[in-house]
């Protein structure tokens, strides 16, 4: 069945979605010009020759391709990481009685609470004492912990019937082949959800990767194109520096393009439940 | 398992073969230009801050084929990732570090003392500028080896002043007291339209901090008498700041720009002095090789002296410094006196780069001064000024400095009030060290 549509409704998305993509224009027009033409005068962009060599700039780098090496398996890792731990103590929260459960729940969910900076210097030193910085678990297990993964995947698996469990272990399956078999692909929404926001929080992660990954081989993306940058940037290198905003979105920019579906459906479902 | 004992084998058997160099590593800023300037070992080739330190640093690798170097590029200016390296015993081997920073890992004992190290590379502390060697000098000793003075200047449109009437003899006509300062600008303003100055001062307060310094010190003001105690309730901090508020007040700069709005205005021909830093000279130099607003019309000058008591510039200056480790072998550190033996000896490519150079002989030398600009400059030698070195957290204060500065200049604050916040608000950085 067709939807009826409101023009007003459609003119005012179309003008929103103007909007929102005027200053990614702009960024994209300003990385095609040279640095000398943007430093006498931005409104360059409006007249002479386009260029790509600020693009040929950031990939003349040759560590560039290690950096997106070392943001995908921090991305991934981290993310795997995640979606393992979350719904399993989801599931643990959801479904097992246990001392303690609710006490531990609501610690879990205090971690929300904690931002980053109030625990930075202790991680910092904690990773100093075990040796680990400059390396991969140095970048990956800090971001493990998850409380709001824990958080929506209990909520998730408590919105499952339970009958759906009993009636499987009426068939003798054993509790693991309840979780992996019957609820885990339940929850493939919430899973979904989590990936995409673990990997994009992951992926632009700045701080962190700054302090710990100190080796120019061990930079992700984000603190790798940032050491590439000369002081005052924004007015001498404004074109190099707009590529290297580019060239850093990109793949967030195809992992939305491949999963817009899911971060929808995703987002959605969050604010529904 | 056999399969996955052969995997391993072979995986060993294409790892890197051993390499007997010495490793050297060498943390800096001033950006990475790999791709232009990756292979280039002819320093003399090379331009900019990134391209002349990336041809250093290539050339040496080239002509020291023993040691191995390591460039950790950081984000500018890099200090949060160097203290956290150091948190983390993973000490670079050389680190670049304005001298306005030295004292404050100094005090920590995170920096090596370099007296004694040096001389042993023919470099010592009197062949360096007075600038130079007061940016790397604490309590007699001296704690790194310094590249180059910098300081604000100004830039000027020489056709612009032309217009105004403010050359004689091919040269710029420069004010000696404020009183002359506020005429030659409403001059400059009459015949031009324009205002006198060019300021990047929207979201910037480095500026605001520099001019405060600058003619604090050109009166023989002391704001840091005692290194851990500001003393901004002065006669000539209120002159300071009234100065730049009778500017502001008679519309004799540009207003509300950032940075790069000042920049780009400067080359659009907007103003007739731009009050910013020797990294400019090269760019500003080059515009004026072309059509536009500066063509062959660009001179620079350190600031005019405008008080009577002293010829001063606050300037403050790049310097290596080498990191405190106890587990840096002696061939490494060799190494490291090596490279900075290296880099004396190239310190007149690096004053290529607009800065002044550390070392007098290069200053003295016909070939410096054969390029463009130079011989005006050289006063920075005896005029650049840095901030006493026990003061200690420099670049915070600055911030804070800038910041009452900007309100007391744009009237958002008294003059007294704004001084006051400022000593409060430095004060209480300088008691929670």
């Amino acid at each position: 069945m067709m939807r009826s549509r409101n023009p007003v409704a459609i003119a005012l998305v179309v003008i929103a979605g103007l909007l929102m993509l005027a200053p990614m224009l702009w960024v994209l027009a300003l990385s095609l010009k040279s640095n000398a033409a943007l430093m006498a005068d931005t409104n360059a962009v409006f007249d002479g020759a386009f260029t790509l060599e600020n693009y040929v700039a950031i990939l003349g780098n040759g560590q560039v391709f290690r950096w997106i090496g070392n943001s995908l398996i921090v991305s991934l890792g981290m993310t795997v990481g995640v979606l393992v731990l979350a719904s399993l103590a989801g599931y643990g929260f959801a479904r097992l009685e246990f001392p303690g459960r609710k006490i531990l729940f609501v610690i879990v969910l205090l971690g929300l609470a904690v931002p980053e900076q109030a625990v930075i210097i202790a991680r910092h030193q904690l990773f100093s004492w075990a040796e680990w910085h400059n390396s991969y678990p140095a970048l990956i297990i800090p971001g493990l912990s998850a409380p709001f993964g824990v958080f929506l995947m209990t909520q998730y698996f408590r919105a499952i019937p339970k009958e759906l469990d009993e009636a499987a272990m009426l068939d003798n399956a054993s509790r693991f082949t309840v979780f992996w078999k019957v609820l885990l692909p339940l929850t493939i929404p919430a899973q979904a959800t989590l990936g995409i926001f673990t990997f994009l929080h992951a992926w632009n992660d700045y701080w962190w990767p700054l302090i710990s990954a100190t080796n120019k081989q061990m930079f992700t993306l984000t603190v790798g194109i940032a050491s590439t940058q000369m002081n005052f940037a924004q007015t001498e290198g404004l074109g190099f520096l707009m590529a290297q905003a580019v060239f850093a979105g990109l793949p967030i920019l195809i992992v939305y393009l491949f999963f817009q579906k899911y971060i929808i459906q995703a987002v959605a479902g969050a604010a529904g439940r | 398992m056999r399969i996955v004992l052969t995997l391993a084998l072979l995986l060993a058997a294409c790892g890197p073969a051993k390499d007997d160099r010495t490793t050297l590593t060498i943390q800096r800023f001033f950006g990475a230009c790999e791709a232009q300037y990756g292979a280039v070992t002819d320093v003399a080739k090379a331009e900019g801050e990134c391209g002349i330190m990336t041809a250093i640093i290539n050339r040496f690798e080239a002509e020291n084929p023993d040691i191995r170097v390591v460039e950790n590029i950081v984000f500018w200016p890099g200090y949060d990732q160097l203290t956290a390296q150091l948190a983390s015993n993973d000490a670079p081997d050389l680190v670049t570090m304005h001298g306005s920073v030295i004292s404050d890992y100094q005090a920590r004992g995170l920096i090596a003392p370099m007296d004694a190290e040096l001389p042993k590379i023919g470099v010592t502390p009197a062949a360096f500028t007075g600038a130079a060697r007061a940016a790397v000098t604490i309590e007699g000793h001296v704690w790194g080896m310094p590249i180059d003075t910098w300081a604000p200047l100004w830039h000027i449109n020489m056709n612009l002043f032309r217009e105004a009437g403010l050359v004689r003899g091919g040269k710029p006509v420069l004010p000696r007291n404020p009183q002359e300062l506020i005429a030659q600008a409403q001059q400059f303003r009459q015949r031009t339209g324009k205002p006198y100055f060019v300021q990047g001062a929207a979201n910037e307060y480095a500026g605001y901090t520099r001019n405060f310094y600058t003619f604090v010190m050109q009166q023989q003001g002391d704001l840091f008498a005692d290194p851990r105690k500001a003393n901004f309730r002065t006669p000539e901090a209120t002159e300071a700041l009234r100065l730049f508020k009778d500017i502001y007040d008679r519309d004799l700069t540009t207003k509300n720009q950032d940075y790069s709005a000042a920049v780009a205005g400067f080359m659009r021909g907007d103003g007739g002095v731009f009050l910013v830093g020797t990294w400019m000279v090269g760019a500003f130099d080059a515009a004026a090789q072309k059509d536009g607003a500066l063509a062959g019309g660009y001179a620079v000058v350190p600031y005019p002296q405008l008080y009577p008591q002293r010829d001063a510039t606050f300037a403050d200056g790049h310097n290596w410094v080498m990191p405190t480790n106890t587990e840096r072998t002696p061939e490494e550190h060799a190494a490291a006196l090596r490279f900075l033996k290296f880099f004396a000896a190239h310190e007149f490519d690096w004053s290529r780069t607009g800065h002044l150079p550390a070392l007098r002989a290069v200053i003295d030398s016909p070939e410096w001064r054969a390029l463009p600009h130079r011989d005006a400059l050289a006063r920075l030698a005896t005029a650049g000024t840095p901030l006493p070195k026990g003061v200690r957290r420099q670049f915070p204060i600055e911030t804070v400095v800038g910041q009452e500065a900007a309100a007391a200049i744009s009237g958002a604050k008294p003059i007294p009030q704004a001084l006051a916040d400022m000593e409060r608000r430095v004060n209480d950085i300088l008691e929670n060290l």
